[in-house]
């Protein structure tokens, strides 16, 4: 099992962005841990500051207060250890779906060579199913199809840490699940820690050993929940279980509140 | 964030006067000075220019030449554009012929111009017209182009003449288009006004230039080159605040 | 100041639609164009105005040139245009790409380099040919100034411009800064380079032919200046229809590199 110290941790850290004088707090101040190899799902409704939790896990954004940790240390600048799939598409458009893929093996720090490189994007572009479109480019593709290029491109390189904001929305329901299958097997199989940002609490549920439930905006964690299916999921059928279903309606209920709260506002 | 850009102000300040230093105090021998002249020179001629009077026929040359070729152009692009922006099957018959006018480099018609024209104000005026004429009227028929279609279908079936038509729709919706136009359009007319009296011509700001350069007199050249600065920076401050003020409306 | 933006795919889509042309439009152009020809040639034949000319000797004195020393003239134009284009436009894009990035410079820089932007160049001309003479050098120093600006400008907005959500992935994957300018920076103001190239090459022509008319032994300037002051109308019409020529090979050219560079923009449904 994991050792005991967090891989990720987060002490009352919070966001607060001024933009020409005027001041939103993204996120009130938060405080949990990730653990090593542990898959971990944010939820929340809309504005909530999931995506501002990664941003911060990744270095992006410093927190306004507290403090963020990464394998122990503070996070000062970019975190290099740690892939990030956003939810902004970010596929360069002047590369075919191959370019894309292997960018990250290009990079002289990984040192891989040409040909390593040219099998494992082949290998990558077939586990997310556009084998075939290697020579597009990604205005020829759809928003579901640029983003599974963005996925492939994530995972290549194998980063100990994955984080996901909202990766599988654009895909359709049967697409959906074959990627929940492949990104669990993945990560379960190349020993990731894996933070995911969804709405789609049925993914959540299905994938996590967590589910951490964050309030309205400004976000505060609401809630954590262990998640004990047992572990390997089927991805596919879980969720006609009844531990799924009754771990789904408790946390159902506990989003809808905050959905609804977040609407009032 | 303001005492930062006081202390660029301030830094650019500096640096311009010590090149201007520079190039006054410089210990260059006199051939060298012949060539590329001094600030003191160069300002002072410029003022004698002021002083005596010269230099007013010039500048009236040159910026009527400017002004009544850009007034003509606008006019007939805006018009041509309109009508045959209405009328795509015309227009799709002559883009060619229009488009190989466009590609040919306008200048060397400013020969032809003054052949049939003469050395006076009305070759300049011809050059400046066609090479504003050209612009605002690609920018007026992608205006035109622009407007749904639609919109004029079911004005014209609720029985709007074609002039209602013009306008309510087509003007107000290719307005943006033509409008730009026409800005870019005065830094061409600019241009071309200088280049026609770069040509042939006995008056004007070009006509200046190509004086005192033909004659081996820099300090002249320069000082019309002075002149043209201060005219062309002018007229970019003067578009870029018509610019904003247009954009702010919006 | 006027930076010429990428075309979008609205527009490309716009003329798509257009080139949709019926064979009933071609049919139409080239009767128009054949009577056209045809009122020309009756008109001068039976005036007999050299002013007027006419087609067929407008054609037999450009078939005179191509057998005499026209080669060598659109020769000269051509690399006075070519070498200022190489000069201008990599002066240009280094230029762009360093002040984009330097800040500091940008910004001490900007108004020396608005201040000489708003000046017509060309309007120069007279100048350089006192400085250089007579023959290519001032034309193809005129070349490179005018097509160093555009170009500049257009490099430095596209580095302005760049999304720099795609710098931050690259950087999280490990990119140094070197591989992050290669991979993503300059790529990425490929769009605004390939603009500033589109518009740079028409004005290399201008700029070309503008020296050349002003004082020139050759190129095709120095024919327009000849003949004109022979009032040769003639071989006026004539380098006009070689020079209608030229510009609209140079545009086609300019248009068909741009797309190729930037033939991953294609268009999407």
């Amino acid at each position: 099992m994991s050792s005991s110290s967090p891989k990720i941790s987060f002490e009352g850290a919070s966001k607060q962005f001024d933009v020409r004088g005027n001041s939103t707090l993204a996120l009130q101040p938060i405080s949990f841990d990730v653990k090593k190899e542990e898959f971990v799902a944010l939820v929340g409704p809309s504005g909530c500051g999931k995506s501002t939790v990664l941003n911060l896990i990744s270095g992006l954004f410093q927190p306004t207060e507290g403090k963020v940790f990464y394998d122990g240390e503070l996070i000062r600048n970019l975190n290099r250890r740690v892939g990030y799939m956003t939810q902004k598409d970010t596929v360069l458009p002047w590369r075919k779906t191959a370019e894309n893929v292997r960018i990250a093996l290009e990079l002289k720090c990984r040192n891989v060579g040409r040909k390593e490189a040219a099998e494992r994007t082949a290998q990558m572009i077939d586990l997310v199913g556009l084998k075939g479109f290697e020579k597009h480019y990604p205005g020829e593709l759809s928003g579901g199809m640029r983003k599974r290029v963005a996925l492939a491109r994530t995972l290549i390189y194998e980063p100990e840490t994955l984080l996901m904001d909202e990766p599988f929305g654009a895909l359709d329901a049967q697409l959906r699940l074959i990627m929940l299958d492949q990104l669990q097997k993945l990560t379960s199989q190349r020993r990731m820690t894996v933070v995911f940002v969804t709405h789609d609490l049925a993914e959540a549920i299905t994938l996590a050993d967590r589910v951490i439930v964050l309030s309205a905006r400004p976000g505060r964690i609401r809630s954590i929940t262990e998640i004990t299916l047992p572990r390997p999921r089927d991805v596919f059928k879980v969720r006609f279980s009844e531990a799924f279903a009754t771990l789904h309606e408790t946390l159902w209920d506990e989003l809808k509140d905050e959905v609804v709260k977040g609407t009032d506002v | 964030m303001a005492h930062s850009s006081l202390g660029i102000i301030l830094f650019r300040i500096i640096v311009l006067t010590l090149a201007i230093a520079a190039w006054q105090f410089a210990p260059f021998g006199r051939g060298m000075e012949l060539w590329v002249s001094r600030p003191f020179l160069i300002l002072a001629r410029l003022w004698e220019w002021v002083d005596d009077g010269s230099l007013w026929p010039h500048l009236f040359a040159t910026g009527s030449e400017m002004i009544i070729g850009y007034l003509l152009g606008c006019a007939s692009a805006i018009w041509l554009g309109l009508v045959l922006g209405m009328l795509p099957k015309l227009n799709r018959v002559l883009a060619p012929f229009l488009a190989a006018f466009y590609a040919m480099p306008k200048i060397a018609l400013a020969p032809l111009f003054v052949i049939f024209f003469g050395i006076g104000l009305e070759s300049k005026v011809a050059l400046v017209w066609i090479t504003v004429f050209f612009l605002v009227f690609n920018n007026t028929l992608d205006g035109v182009r622009d407007v749904d279609r639609d919109l004029i279908q079911v004005l014209r079936i609720m029985g709007a003449r074609r002039s209602e038509i013009v306008r309510k729709i087509l003007l107000p919706s290719a307005a943006p288009w033509i409008f730009t136009g026409m800005r870019i359009a005065v830094r061409y007319a600019f241009t071309s006004a200088l280049l026609a009296e770069l040509m042939a011509a006995n008056r004007g700001l070009g006509f200046l230039i190509e004086y005192h350069s033909g004659s081996f007199d820099t300090t002249g050249a320069y000082a019309a080159i002075l002149v043209i600065v201060i005219l062309s920076v002018g007229i970019t401050e003067i578009l870029s605040r018509i610019e904003n003020s247009a954009g702010r409306g919006r | 100041m006027t930076i010429h933006q990428p075309t979008t795919e609205a527009f490309q889509q716009s003329q798509s639609k257009h080139r949709r042309a019926n064979d009933g439009v071609a049919a139409t152009q080239v009767l128009l164009a054949a009577a056209l020809l045809a009122i020309w040639e009756t008109a001068g034949r039976y005036l007999n105005s050299s002013w007027i000319s006419r087609p067929s000797k407008v054609a037999e004195q450009i078939w005179t040139w191509i057998q005499g020393d026209l080669l060598t003239h659109i020769a000269v134009t051509g690399s006075e245009m070519l070498i200022g284009l190489s000069i201008g436009i990599s002066l240009g894009v280094i230029s762009g790409i360093l002040l984009g990035r330097s800040g500091l410079l940008a910004i001490v820089m900007r108004p020396i380099v608005v201040t000489l932007y708003s000046v017509p160049m060309v309007s120069l001309a007279p100048l350089f040919i006192m400085f250089f003479g007579v023959d290519m050098m001032p034309k193809i120093v005129l070349v490179s100034i005018v097509v160093f600006f555009l170009i500049f400008f257009n490099t430095f907005a596209g580095v302005s411009k760049v999304d720099n959500d795609l710098v931050a992935v690259i950087e999280l994957m490990g990119a140094s800064p070197r591989e992050q300018f290669q991979k993503i920076i300059f790529p990425s103001c490929m769009s605004w380079i390939m603009a500033g190239i589109k518009i740079a090459l028409p004005y290399a022509l201008v700029a070309a032919v503008t020296g050349e008319m002003i004082a020139s032994r050759q190129g095709l300037g120095s024919i327009i200046t000849r003949a004109a002051s022979r009032f040769d109308m003639t071989a006026l019409y004539a380098v006009l229809l070689i020079l209608m020529v030229m510009g609209l090979l140079v545009s086609e050219f300019a248009s068909r590199l741009e797309k190729w560079v930037l033939r991953w923009r294609g268009a999407d449904e």
